[in-house]
């Protein structure tokens, strides 16, 4: 049992390193006000900065607010129109199957620098520009491809001769959608809603393009003070859109293991 | 009870709701650079305009760092030039000299220079042209960059003068030179158009035309010699990396934009005791604008918003005091407007002198992009 | 005698013919061809097209001349980093799955999914300062005496881009992976248990044959964000040689040239499209198979 042990501790302790590692430098810089060379800690601790992401003027709450409710829309929107999307692709007969799956996937394909001025054409002409419509729009297109591609093998893996099986015994077929394929591809679904709710927070390309100026969001901060080299500000703000994630993460954790452990208890 | 409960709580919802509706008219107002410039127009700019000009409000938004950042607003000008839009959503512009360019070309933008008091402020050459381009009544320089070599006076004793002595000195202490290539940053980029400054041998063709296509060819040897000095140096991601390894003493020396070293330095992000050197024969250094878009919403509001950015007494409490960076408009308005010891502080490392003999613009963009495709095919590949 | 009976019913649920499919598929196709995959044309377009509007292949030309060597690179550094992706989460997956000791698979849980809800451009900003010359790793290993200053290297190179990807999206397939494992019916595991087989071989041999459709799921879905990302090559590794995300963004904003940076979208697709095809032609013919 003890050498068990000290081959566990080493794993994890080295999962636990690669893992944190790169994220204590994110800590540290998040309330570093001096910090260089031949320094390997920072020199000099202080919340400076966190006061100047917070100012009033800086708009930070509210570019927080925009960025939660925008990942939000977007997660509803895209389960939407992914379930029976997913559904069709993985159950039914259909012509250019895969054609299709193709269609979903090229758009994350393309480094999209190149195609967003047509995107923002798009958008200008049909008025949709600086609104959170919009940005919904643009970010929902991006997250279909989980969306899409998670749902369908999701579907794909449920058991058909247990849906057989409740169609044996009477059940109607939403009724079996219900009862029987929803909850065992739950996991997947409720997976890839968390998928696309974290691309929502790390898009800051569509939201330029689609919300500047009227709809700001925290992402777009993070890229300006990444890019540059402000790494107080960076972590900072990433640190910020930890909130949001692992809040949406433990609250799909806790709708799906109920809904696993329904099934699977009895 | 509760209904009355409940009708305080409409009341006072509906109270909130209507309170901010007084006429406010809003600019918005999109640079591109780092997040300090946002930061310089939401906190410095924007309260003081905005209680000059009671009823307007600034709205200011990045783009990021680098040509990049003005690429970006460009694409946005450009989308809605073609969708049609009849009143755009920008309506003041921070850009790269590059981009402004084209963007007098493809007639985004609107001539405003000559309608606005601080417009006969600047008769520098760089706000006429922009790399060759004419623009001319579009622009207004916000402030003057320059790039420099910075160096770590512990690690260097006796730093370098001019671009044959740091081949010397790479030589003799490899790896201890960092800078970009031509990908990811203008710092790295400046420094290349310096190399070919010093060894091109035709500076003054390169700066004024004719555009040559066949001037290229005589580059080889000095391309050639660059292939062989970066074998010796550390290639850094970007500005930010180069001064990021400046920050983690990996590298001595490198090529950065004064205004970023200031900044960083000021951040805690480099220690203060490095300094800072222009090498001869030249580096380069460039201007950012303000342009106004041609179809801009609050197209008079953003004239007297730029009017108010470039007065002198502005130039000189923000741009000079604030940054260190050097004016848009012509020294000899905003020199007045400080106390001898900011003013010479800005030219602490880099003397007015340096400045004027060794202080060069970028060429002229045929040229420029010549410069580059030749980087990349004779010495990236 | 429930067999045919089962054999008939099925067809006769999907004897509704394309119709139903399509309508219920509708919705999403038409959004994302409305809002990217048109735009995305004119983009693709633009990749045969001179500056002058005639049409023309020299952008493709121009591509193959200059950023041929990254071409190469990417898809090199992207295959590597994906078999390392598939590794470590079929690894994670596995041992919360088969794992015995509750305490070191509640500890694995909870630590491997952090990497998940950091942004590209952070985890670049990251491994940047983390596995630089005088980076947090070299500097730990130096406290801790194992690594010579003198030895220290700079991963900042390929090496660099390929960790932060793993680090990236490790722990998404593994997600997924761990979910598709954890709704497996444990009977035959059990099973195998019982006749003795190491925990091991019921990984490679039973566990894994039965979620590999979630994981290639995910190995594509990497695969096709690791194609677009920029930030990362950009941040870690901008000198050649380097990923075509870097070049096209290069090609934009120093040169203005789209022609170029859309032959190189182009060729990022058609590398996509073509490992995508292979998988669902190859998934479709095990179905049918079936």
């Amino acid at each position: 049992m003890k050498i068990g042990w000290v081959v566990r501790g080493i794993l994890l302790g080295a999962l636990a390193v690669a893992v944190f590692g790169p994220l204590v430098n994110m800590l540290l810089w998040a309330v570093a006000e001096r910090w260089y060379f031949p320094a390997k800690l920072p020199i000099e601790y202080g919340f400076t900065y966190w006061e100047r992401v917070f100012r009033p003027r800086g708009n930070a709450m509210e570019s927080l607010f925009n960025s939660v409710v925008i990942a939000g829309g977007t997660v509803a929107l895209c389960l939407a129109l992914a379930l029976p999307a997913g559904y069709a692709l993985a159950r039914l007969r259909l012509p250019l199957r895969s054609l299709i799956l193709l269609a979903f996937l090229l758009p994350q394909a393309v480094p999209n620098l190149a195609v967003y001025i047509n995107v923002a054409r798009i958008f200008y002409s049909l008025g949709l520009n600086g609104t959170i419509v919009g940005v919904v729009l643009i970010h929902t297109v991006h997250g279909l491809l989980f969306a899409v591609w998670i749902t369908t093998a999701a579907f794909a893996a449920v058991d058909r001769e247990l849906e057989h099986a409740a169609r044996n015994m009477g059940a109607g077929p939403l009724r079996t959608f219900f009862t029987v394929t929803l909850p065992l591809a739950a996991p997947g679904i409720l997976a890839s809603a968390i998928f696309v709710f974290l691309e929502s927070l790390d898009e800051f390309t569509g939201t330029y393009f689609v919300g500047v100026p009227d709809v700001t969001t925290l992402p777009l901060l993070l890229y300006n003070a990444s890019a540059g080299g402000n790494y107080q500000i960076a972590s900072i703000t990433a640190l910020i859109l930890l909130v949001p994630s692992i809040g949406f993460m433990l609250f799909v954790e806790r709708f799906l293991r109920a809904d696993v452990l329904a099934k699977m208890g009895g | 009870m509760i209904s009355r409960r409940l009708f305080l709580a409409a009341a006072a919802l509906g109270a909130l709701a209507a309170a901010p509706l007084e006429a406010q008219v809003t600019i918005n107002v999109v640079t591109a650079g780092d997040q300090n410039m946002v930061d310089y127009i939401t906190d410095f700019l924007a309260p003081q305009f905005e209680k000059l000009n009671p009823g307007v409000r600034v709205r200011a938004s990045g783009t990021g760092p680098g040509d990049a950042g003005s690429q970006k607003i460009y694409e946005k000008l450009a989308a809605q030039q073609k969708a049609g839009t009849q009143s755009w959503d920008v309506d003041v512009a921070v850009v790269h000299q590059k981009m402004a360019g084209t963007m007098v070309q493809e007639k985004l933008l609107a001539a405003y220079r000559n309608a606005i008091e601080t417009g006969k402020l600047v008769t520098r050459d760089t706000a006429k042209r922009a790399l060759g381009a004419d623009v001319d009544g579009y622009v207004l320089p916000m402030f003057h960059s320059q790039t420099a070599l910075a160096y770590n006076p512990a690690m260097v004793s006796t730093p370098p003068k001019t671009y044959d002595e740091l081949v010397a000195w790479v030589k003799a202490n490899p790896k201890k030179f960092g800078y970009n290539g031509i990908k990811g940053g203008m710092s790295g980029v400046a420094f290349v158009v310096g190399w070919i400054y010093a060894y091109g041998g035709m500076t003054e063709k390169l700066l004024a035309g004719p555009y040559d296509s066949n001037a290229k060819n005589a580059w080889n040897p000095s391309l050639a010699s660059l292939k062989e000095f970066n074998k010796n140096v550390t290639l850094t991601p970007g500005n930010a990396g180069t001064l990021d390894a400046l920050n983690r003493g990996e590298i001595a020396m490198g090529p950065v934009w004064v205004d970023m070293f200031y900044t960083w330095v000021a951040d805690g992000k480099l220690p203060p005791t490095l300094k800072l050197q222009i090498l001869g024969p030249g580096m380069p250094g460039q201007p950012m604008y303000y342009v106004i878009p041609a179809k801009a919403a609050q197209a008079e509001v953003a004239k007297k918003f730029v009017a108010f950015a470039t007065s002198p007494q502005i130039q000189a409490e923000g741009i000079v005091k604030r940054f260190n960076w050097y004016p848009g408009i012509d020294a000899e308005h905003v020199k007045p407007q400080l106390d001898e010891k900011t003013w010479s502080k800005l030219f602490s490392d880099v003397t007015p002198k340096d400045l004027s003999e060794k202080g060069k613009p970028f060429p002229l963009g045929s040229y420029f992009t010549d410069i580059l495709e030749a980087y990349e095919r004779k010495v990236a590949n | 005698m429930s067999e045919p009976q089962a054999a008939s019913r099925a067809p006769a649920r999907d004897a509704g013919g394309a119709a139903p499919g399509l309508l219920l598929l509708a919705p999403a196709l038409l959004t994302v061809v409305a809002f990217f995959l048109y735009p995305l044309g004119y983009s693709l377009a633009g990749a045969f097209r001179a500056a002058d509007g005639a049409w023309t292949l020299a952008n493709f030309a121009k591509s193959f001349e200059l950023y041929s060597r990254d071409i190469v690179f990417t898809v090199a550094i992207i295959g590597l980093s994906t078999l390392l992706i598939a590794l470590f989460s079929v690894a994670i997956g596995g041992y919360l799955t088969l794992g015995e000791n509750r305490t070191a698979v509640a500890i694995l849980r909870w630590l491997y999914r952090w990497p998940l809800f950091i942004p590209f451009i952070v985890a670049g900003q990251l491994m940047r300062a983390f596995l630089a010359r005088n980076g947090m790793l070299n500097n730990a290993l130096m406290a801790m005496d194992v690594l010579d200053p003198a030895d220290a290297q700079s991963f900042l190179d390929w090496r660099g881009i390929v960790i932060a990807f793993v680090w990236k999206q490790t722990p998404f397939v593994a997600l997924l992976v761990a979910g598709a494992m954890a709704t497996l019916d444990r009977s035959t595991i059990e099973a195998a248990r019982n006749l003795g087989a190491g925990r091991l071989r019921i990984l490679v041999e039973i566990v894994v044959p039965q979620v590999r459709t979630t994981l290639v799921v995910g190995l594509v879905l990497s695969f096709v964000t690791m194609m677009s990302v920029l930030s990362v090559p950009l941040m870690i590794n901008a000198q050649s040689p380097t990923m075509i995300t870097v070049d096209m963004a290069f090609r934009i904003n120093a040169y203005g040239d789209y022609g170029v940076a859309n032959a190189l979208g182009f060729l990022s697709c058609a590398l996509t499209g073509a490992v995508a095809w292979i998988y669902l032609r190859h998934g479709i013919r095990e179905r049918s198979r079936q």
